[in-house]
């Protein structure tokens, strides 16, 4: 049987897992959070870009509204709310941010109601190149290469500038960064800052890509934890292959008829079989 | 406190429970048995079923709270542990037709295996990629429950029909409580039962080993307590809730919906166990409630359950942020300071 349609379908969703997965993965490296409203940050800068563009607002304008509105949600939440549960050990500040994630998830449902079906559309949906037969969007390269850029451009960030190593730092150990002088609230508000603004670009892309819908935007961030796990959590080019990957393999399982239907599972399970096996708690913070 | 002689001991099911003790299972009767005589003379219909779902929801959280209170481990799959209950409930009832209470105990026995099962990876892992591992494991249920969906008396493993929809079978009720009201005064009983053994052991020798397991692992091996029996102990009682919470569901309705079962509801399972607190017993009763009815109940007085979420989330960062002992322990402190303050006739 011939796979490689599937190999090109599975790209364009490894695109969206990617994409979901680094933005994980940038505020875990750099804050040590594990953001599960990466979701519903997305959510809510999609849902805005909408609501403006239907006002008749230039669409690139919409988009950057939306764009700053998760900014703006983020480091509010970063500023105000995550300092104050920052002693507590790491599993607690990932349900914490589930809160948050409840609050925009409730209100984009109350504000614009669910289950009507909404497009938003984006101009690289009209591009596409044809791979193994397959329509490969612009959207779906877009996705991918933006990706790309944000793995190669925070890796670089904490690699070689002096607020990437307070991030590393910050990450690994709060009250030893602050005892050697790293500006804990500035460090940490910027890494929410940088993870806001790609929730963004995530949501709009996420709305194009695959559904307008508030929850199913805001629980993209399940499948995503799943890719983020195939990268140890700790590393963004690995999260990006886990991200692709994931994708791929739905998109694989797709085309073998007797697991069709339980295609979805294919990145849990994947998830599963990599921390029992290989163990995924050798990342950061893994000794807490 | 008196001496706990001779006459201070109550032998139940071969553990030594003190007055106190006793005192406070008195306690917990006779809450749940007034709220539960009042929700069933003054209920009926869509909110009697509301309440008949909180309290097998309370099952559910009580698992979670479990685990999460006596061993700091957050589990994200509890709500599919009530799937994996239900349907194994629905499963056995439909091959042999045994009595409810069976397959109810058949439910809770086989989740509690799962349970186990799942709980292995915690064995290595804690913190985070606990509640990572069982997220995943959520979400892969969600995706194998929705194809296989829950046995309908069809043949087969599955139990399927098919699109014949008038060949459905549905789960028979306990004889003595086919009526609805009946019903929920069944569920609460069992669920006192459940309430009752989950103190139990809180109060006995697993407890006091789950709190030297969470308090430093090093230190209870150090003093002999086997860490890895009581975790698994610990998970696979927090699984034969679950499970019988599913078993209870299936016979409210008769029958489960796979969509029912998404990944998200195990996080607000989860959520709702933190607001209603884990350390006492009173939590996972305002958890559950919290949880299951309180959004259908938005529902009937036409406020949008959305707003519901809302509440929901902010409740959760602050109980993080100020109330870490959740709504029930605030509850329970209350009642507590009540109590000094009017009844007590001694200080303790």
């Amino acid at each position: 049987m011939n796979l490689l349609p599937f190999v090109a379908s599975g790209l364009g969703l490894g695109g969206v897992y990617a994409m979901s997965s680094v933005g994980l993965v940038i505020l875990y490296r750099a804050s040590g959070t594990l953001n599960f409203a990466f979701g519903a940050f997305a959510c809510l800068s999609a849902f805005l870009s909408w609501q403006l563009i239907q006002e008749g607002l230039a669409p690139p304008l919409a988009w950057l509204v939306g764009i700053a509105a998760a900014t703006a949600v983020s480091f509010a939440y970063g500023r105000f709310v995550a300092p104050r549960m920052a002693h507590r050990d790491r599993v607690v500040r990932a349900i914490a941010t589930l809160g948050v994630a409840l609050v925009i998830l409730g209100s984009t449902a109350w504000f614009w109601g669910v289950g009507i079906s909404r497009r938003l559309a984006l101009p690289t949906d009209y591009s596409f190149i044809r791979l193994f037969g397959v329509r490969v969007t612009g959207t779906h390269l877009l996705a991918i290469a933006i990706a790309l850029v944000m793995v190669g451009g925070i890796g670089l960030l904490l690699r070689y500038t002096r607020i990437g190593l307070g991030m590393r730092v910050l990450a690994s150990n709060r009250h030893v960064s602050a005892l050697i002088g790293v500006k804990v609230v500035t460090t940490d508000s910027i890494a929410w800052l940088i993870h806001g603004a790609f929730a963004g670009i995530a949501g709009l892309l996420l709305a194009d890509l695959v559904r307008l819908d508030q929850a199913y935007l805001t629980f993209l961030v399940i499948p995503a934890a799943a890719s983020a796990i195939l990268g140890r959590l700790s590393s963004l080019p690995g999260a990006f292959v886990g991200g692709l990957f994931a994708g791929l393999l739905e998109a694989i399982l797709t085309g073998v008829p007797a697991l069709n239907g339980f295609r979805s599972a294919g990145p849990y399970v994947a998830a599963l079989l990599f921390m029992t096996i290989i163990g995924a708690g050798r990342g950061v913070g893994a000794n807490e | 406190m008196t001496d706990v002689g001779k006459s201070g001991v109550l032998p139940v099911a071969g553990w030594a429970l003190d007055e106190a003790v006793a005192r406070r299972f008195v306690a917990i009767i006779a809450v749940v048995a007034v709220l539960t005589a009042i929700i069933a003379a003054s209920a009926g219909g869509y909110w009697l079923s509301n309440f008949t779902q909180a309290y097998c929801t309370v099952f559910a959280v009580m698992g979670c709270a479990l685990l999460y209170g006596q061993l700091g481990l957050v589990s994200l799959c509890q709500w599919a542990l009530v799937g994996v209950g239900g349907w194994a409930s629905l499963r056995v009832y439909h091959s042999f037709h045994p009595p409810f209470l069976v397959s109810m105990l058949a439910g809770g026995v086989i989740a509690s295996a799962v349970g186990v099962l799942w709980g292995l990876p915690a064995l290595r892992m804690r913190g985070l990629y606990l509640a990572l591992v069982t997220l995943m494991l959520a979400g892969a249920f969600q995706v194998v429950i929705a194809v296989t969906s829950f046995p309908v008396g069809g043949p087969g493993f599955l139990g399927q029909v098919g699109a014949d929809g008038n060949a459905r079978k549905m789960i028979a009720r306990p004889d003595f409580a086919s009526s609805d009201t009946a019903y929920f005064v069944f569920v609460a009983i069992v669920m006192l039962l459940g309430i009752l053994l989950v103190e139990a052991h809180r109060r006995s020798k697993p407890g006091r080993a789950w709190a030297l397991i969470r308090k430093n692992e090093l230190m209870a091996a150090a003093s002999g307590v086997r860490i890895v029996f009581y975790k698994a102990w610990a998970f696979a009682l927090s699984g034969f809730l679950a499970g019988v919470a599913g078993a209870l569901l299936a016979g409210t309705f008769g029958q489960l919906d796979a969509s029912a079962f998404p990944a998200s509801q195990s996080i607000v399972l989860f959520i709702g166990t933190l607001l209603g607190g884990t350390g006492v017993w009173l939590g996972a009763f305002v958890g559950g409630v919290l949880t299951q009815a309180v959004p259908a109940l938005l529902t009937d007085f036409n406020v949008n359950t959305y707003v519901g979420l809302v509440f929901f989330g902010l409740a959760l960062t602050h109980a993080l942020m100020v109330a870490p002992e959740g709504l029930g322990g605030q509850l329970t402190a209350l009642a507590e300071g009540l109590r000094l303050r009017f009844f007590a006739r001694r200080p303790s």
